[in-house]
């Protein structure tokens, strides 16, 4: 019982301190860059993982950010669009936050979009589609944060040294801590490859892994490369700029019409015609439907559609997108070997679930 | 006797199916003395290690340097890397059918200080897998499509006859 009540004021002190996050890297891997204007605190963590989990968030009570990013399907919805809390559809897929930390740029084809702090604002306030609907409602939000208990004790304990820490800037700020901290790195290609455990991945897993990354076989890795399996990456001691100097490319998935030009719909660029970022491909099982579009259901549409050279001709087409020639049992390889790099902890670690579970759920 | 026939021809083609799977590297082409090289070989050869990136893993490779390998097949070096031996190149394979090239300049610490390793193990552990049993690492370049993983084969090309 002693014992309990000194870690339970140790765990206290922690929070009150603002002491730094233990990020639990394995052995050699950089830790993700952090701004300057918003330090990783654990008191931070813990108010963006409140505001993550609340449906307060939404002008009707309808959603969280958790509504699109859902902590078992590696924070995706299972939909191929997105849907608001008004019923809106938003044009593309919901993006997984799985690493975030160590993403460049933030969604599908913004290349300047490279700040959590201000992209958290686009579901906040965004009207084209509406998402979370909060646009015009913005001091009745913050209203709602101080009359609650639990923020009033929050809210200081992240912000120490404001007198007035109830803005909307604290908000976004809390919620880019949150995300930041969701590194996915224990998947069981991650036992096998870094951790030296040759059991953990399937004979068939691992004939998937040599085609996936052979340039001459797959060649899946020109785009999603290094222990991420993404474009472009930063960390402390890593920048990787990813496939096309960006880690943006067109792989023939669509026609690509407007709203879903890519690139192309913040730079005008003909050349930036259907370029969309190479997410993650850490727990792609569980993130289905695919494509920035959601236009296909399972992973074997998705190497089926990489295997005969992309699905539509387009003149931007990635030069490395070409027909393949995969066996169909080199196809089941591939995707087992895909599916190894599922990290169920992660769907299931508590420092990443809904804290109101535990605490009294706030009123709808 | 028929029984202990058998068994010698089983027990030699298993002897020749294992040392048919041991993993190599072949030194061919205009060598001197071809080779082939197992891990057991490089271990008996000087070794060396570098610290390199992977994607911001930090690694450290062993192995040997390529130079020493070439050296040991009769390739010229140092001052021998002169005339027509200067228009030749390696062209590197790898399990896979991938090539690349590197000239035998780029390869020779007396022309260059971007050394090439010929590696083994990656923090201190055999390498597998995607990287294959053997992996050149060439730190002095930017990009990583030379560092040949599922490394297979040397082979010296002499340009000019």
């Amino acid at each position: 019982m002693r014992g309990r009540c000194a870690l339970a004021m140790l765990l206290a002190a922690t929070v009150c301190t603002g002491a730094e996050w233990d990020w639990q890297l394995p052995p050699g891997f950089p830790r993700p860059l952090i701004p300057a204007g918003n330090g990783l605190s654990v008191a931070k963590v813990e108010l963006g993982r409140h505001l993550f989990y609340d449906k307060r968030m939404s002008v009707n009570g309808g959603q969280s950010c958790a509504s699109c990013h859902k902590q078992e399907l590696a924070f995706t919805d299972g939909r191929a669009r997105a849907e608001g809390t008004t019923g809106q559809l938003h044009p593309r897929s919901s993006m997984s936050l799985v690493n975030v930390a160590y993403a460049v740029t933030l969604t599908w084809a913004h290349p300047g979009m490279t700040q959590l702090e201000k992209q958290a604002l686009a579901p906040m306030l965004g009207t084209e589609p509406v998402e979370l609907g909060l646009a015009g409602h913005e001091e009745q939000f913050l209203q709602t944060l101080r009359g609650d208990a639990a923020y009033r004790e929050l809210f200081p304990k992240a912000f120490p040294d404001q007198t007035e820490p109830f803005t909307l800037e604290n908000v976004t700020k809390a919620l880019a801590a949150f995300e930041r901290t969701i590194v996915s790195l224990r998947s069981p290609y991650d036992r096998y490859r870094w951790g030296g455990q040759q059991s953990a991945l399937s004979p068939s897993a691992r004939r998937g892994e040599l085609i996936f990354f052979s340039g001459e076989r797959g060649g899946c890795f020109h785009c999603h490369g290094g222990w991420n399996f993404s474009g472009a990456v930063a960390g402390e001691k890593v920048v990787h700029s990813g496939r096309g100097g960006d880690g943006f490319t067109n792989t023939g998935v669509s026609r690509y019409t407007a709203p879903n030009r890519g690139v192309f719909e913040h730079t005008g660029k003909n050349a930036d015609l259907g370029r969309f970022r190479a997410p993650t491909l850490r727990n792609i099982a569980l993130t289905a439907p695919y494509m920035h579009d959601g236009s296909m259901a399972t992973l074997e549409e998705v190497v089926d559609h990489y295997a005969r050279g992309g699905r539509y001709a387009s003149p931007n087409k990635d030069s490395l997108i070409q027909p393949l020639a995969l066996s169909p049992e080199d196809r089941l390889d591939l995707i087992e070997f895909l599916r190894s790099l599922t990290d169920v902890e992660m769907t299931r670690d508590a420092r990443w679930s809904d804290p109101w579970e535990v605490r009294n759920r706030p009123p709808q | 006797m028929c029984n202990r026939v058998l068994l010698f021809f089983l027990l030699m083609t298993l002897g020749a199916a294992a040392q048919d799977s041991t993993p190599s590297v072949q030194i061919t082409g205009g060598v001197t003395r071809p080779l082939t090289l197992t891990s057991g070989d490089l271990a008996r050869m000087p070794r060396a290690t570098l610290k390199a990136s992977d994607h911001g893993v930090e690694t450290v490779y062993e192995g040997v340097w390529v130079h020493e390998v070439l050296k040991r097949a009769g390739v010229p070096q140092g001052d021998q890397l002169r005339g027509k031996a200067l228009a030749a190149y390696v062209l590197v394979h790898a399990q896979d059918g991938y090539q690349v090239v590197y000239s035998l300049a780029e390869l020779d610490p007396s022309f260059t200080g971007n050394q090439v390793l010929l590696a083994d193990t990656a923090n201190g552990k055999p390498l597998f897998g995607e990287r294959g049993r053997f992996q050149l690492v060439a730190p002095g370049d930017k990009a990583h499509a030379r560092s040949v993983r599922m490394l297979t084969g040397l082979e010296v090309v002499q340009l000019r006859k």
